[in-house]
């Protein structure tokens, strides 16, 4: 009898390679995991079996970091079809894609890069997460980008841009608390007017991240531990949206899995909390 | 404002090929670090996404010619092999026939065969799953017609050959080698099978085989009958116990499926 398949509203870890073996023979506690859903674009061996197994003890959430829904380019079929392939094979709890674009011309950059915040492309954003959502038959998260360049074109703010594609597409939210704070230091803006411009509603999913500030600008490495700031901004978040699946995020120089469950740990007890202010 | 299809072609020419003119162009916000400094993270970020992900799958190239070298061809090949799909985990595909051409590689003539088999790794560990051969069926096959049959290999199986020694160069600069064993590049050629175990037995194996065995394994890949297969074998390797060597790959997974002949009908076989 798999998991359930719904996110729970506790805290999960990103699953990454380096832990698989420890969360199959350990089945750690934790709430639910998430992967890369690229990591999952195979036809057989080991990587799908290890997933399969994993998903019969915890809910999953497919996270893609490959679909481009800001390209100018037609979004790519192929890539899609190894996305449906998935989920139906997964059965997630939520299948989430990056608010960005990463290939133009055919020729694909592997990155998420960032928009500018025009009419022309909150339309075209839009018009790809419709259609992924109608591809798939199911609701979409999308998760607003770390962004370390803004342009003179820009016709709106982030927060607008953002709330603006949950508005007219109805895809929910993956609020990335880390992403809004390297932001808001990076660009200048206060966090707060974020909180105030995404409809509550819509947030589907928190994650939580560790950046690098040894450089010019804060970079959104996901290679280290929260930064104090962004548990502040994530008490505020939780008590503007209510508590949501949280996740946490470790990507590079990936630690050893209990300081992740160590991390989550933490998310567990602001979510607790808060459900004892709101009741 | 230019289109989006037009400012994202300059975000990728001032993001890959550091183009001047195309950075100007997408007006970037200076806001106390300058535009290049800015699209040198992007650079930053783009090229270490493929250097990563070419030593996650070419671990013993790098070994090979040490992380400085293989940094600089990783960027050079980004730069004139694009991605051309959202999952960079299989970007790489052309990386041997590139080293081969790479001025700087000029010298390490072993380096694209090295790249195949560590590129034949990569595949295998994601091809498709595959049932173990049917014994069962097989012994209902009369044996005369045995040589009818054609065989099917396990969809992981790669095979190559090289004129230098790669298995040797592989095995030497696995990550528990101290890397110090010198290998005589004279010593001769390797032919090689790459093939995933069935899970419980875990992991790739990377075996040296026969010319014959290559010559039976890779006829048989080719959707010839065993009768081809034997007599290509037999003309080459007079020595060669077909017999033995079909009974090891069926065993060891290498051969997973047999198909008989098509009968004509009476209608169709006029």
């Amino acid at each position: 009898m798999p998991a359930s398949t719904a996110l729970p509203v506790s805290a999960g870890i990103g699953l990454r390679s380096p832990h698989i073996g420890h969360v199959r023979a350990e089945r750690p506690l934790v709430g639910w995991l998430e992967v890369h859903s690229e990591n999952y674009f195979v036809d057989g061996g080991p990587a799908i079996a290890a997933l399969e197994a994993i998903r019969r003890d915890y809910p999953i959430s497919l996270h893609g970091v490959g679909l481009s829904l800001g390209s100018a380019d037609a979004l790519d079929a192929r890539h899609l079809g190894r996305l449906k392939q998935l989920v139906s094979r997964i059965d997630p709890g939520a299948v989430s894609e990056h608010l960005c674009w990463s290939h133009v011309d055919g020729r694909h950059l592997n990155d998420l890069l960032p928009l500018p915040f025009t009419e022309e492309a909150l339309a075209l954003v839009c018009d790809r997460v419709d259609a992924v959502q109608s591809a798939l038959g199911r609701t979409l998260l999308v998760e607003n980008v770390s962004a370390y360049v803004r342009f003179d074109d820009d016709a709106m703010s982030e927060w607008e841009f953002v709330a603006a594609v949950a508005r007219r597409t109805g895809c929910k939210l993956l609020f990335d608390v880390n992403n809004i704070y390297v932001n808001a230091v990076n660009h200048g803006f206060d966090a707060s007017a974020y909180l105030t411009a995404i409809p509550a509603d819509a947030v589907a999913e928190i994650h939580l991240a560790g950046f690098d500030s040894s450089g010019d600008c804060l970079i959104d490495t996901h290679g280290a531990r929260v930064a104090p700031p962004v548990w502040e901004l994530y008490r505020a978040t939780v008590a503007c949206f209510g508590p949501k699946p949280t996740l946490i995020e470790w990507d590079t120089d990936i630690p050893p899995l209990e300081i992740l469950l160590d991390e989550a740990a933490q998310a567990q007890i602001i979510l607790e909390t808060c459900d004892a202010i709101a009741a | 404002m230019p289109s989006l299809r037009e400012w994202q072609r300059a975000f990728s020419a001032a993001a890959v090929f550091n183009d001047a003119a195309a950075l100007a162009s997408l007006r970037i916000v200076a806001g106390g670090m300058k535009p290049e400094a800015r699209i040198g993270i992007y650079r930053a970020n783009v090229l270490g996404n493929y250097r990563r992900a070419l030593a996650a799958t070419y671990p013993v190239i790098k070994r090979l010619v040490g992380a400085p070298f293989f940094d600089a061809a990783s960027d050079n090949f980004v730069r004139g092999h694009p991605s051309t799909r959202g999952d960079i985990n299989r970007y790489g595909a052309d990386f041997s026939e590139f080293l081969g051409s790479y001025p700087p590689a000029h010298d390490l003539k072993y380096l694209p065969d090295v790249a195949r088999l560590e590129w034949a790794v990569d595949q295998a560990n994601i091809a498709r799953d595959a049932a173990s051969f049917d014994l069962t069926a097989f012994a209902s096959v009369p044996a005369q017609l045995h040589g009818e049959l054609r065989f099917s290999l396990h969809p992981s199986a790669h095979l190559i050959v090289s004129i230098f020694p790669i298995l040797h160069i592989w095995q030497a600069n696995q990550p528990s080698c101290s890397g110090d064993e010198r290998i005589d590049l004279d010593e001769g050629g390797d032919t090689v099978l790459v093939l995933r175990r069935p899970s419980d037995a875990g992991g790739i194996a990377i075996e040296r085989i026969s010319r014959a065995e290559h010559l039976l394994l890779a006829t048989l890949a080719a959707g010839r009958t065993l009768d081809e297969a034997a007599n290509r074998c037999a003309a080459m390797a007079p020595e060669f116990d077909l017999a033995a060597a079909l009974q090891r790959h069926v065993a060891g997974n290498t051969i997973v499926a047999f198909r008989a002949p098509v009968v004509p009908t009476s209608e169709s076989g006029a």
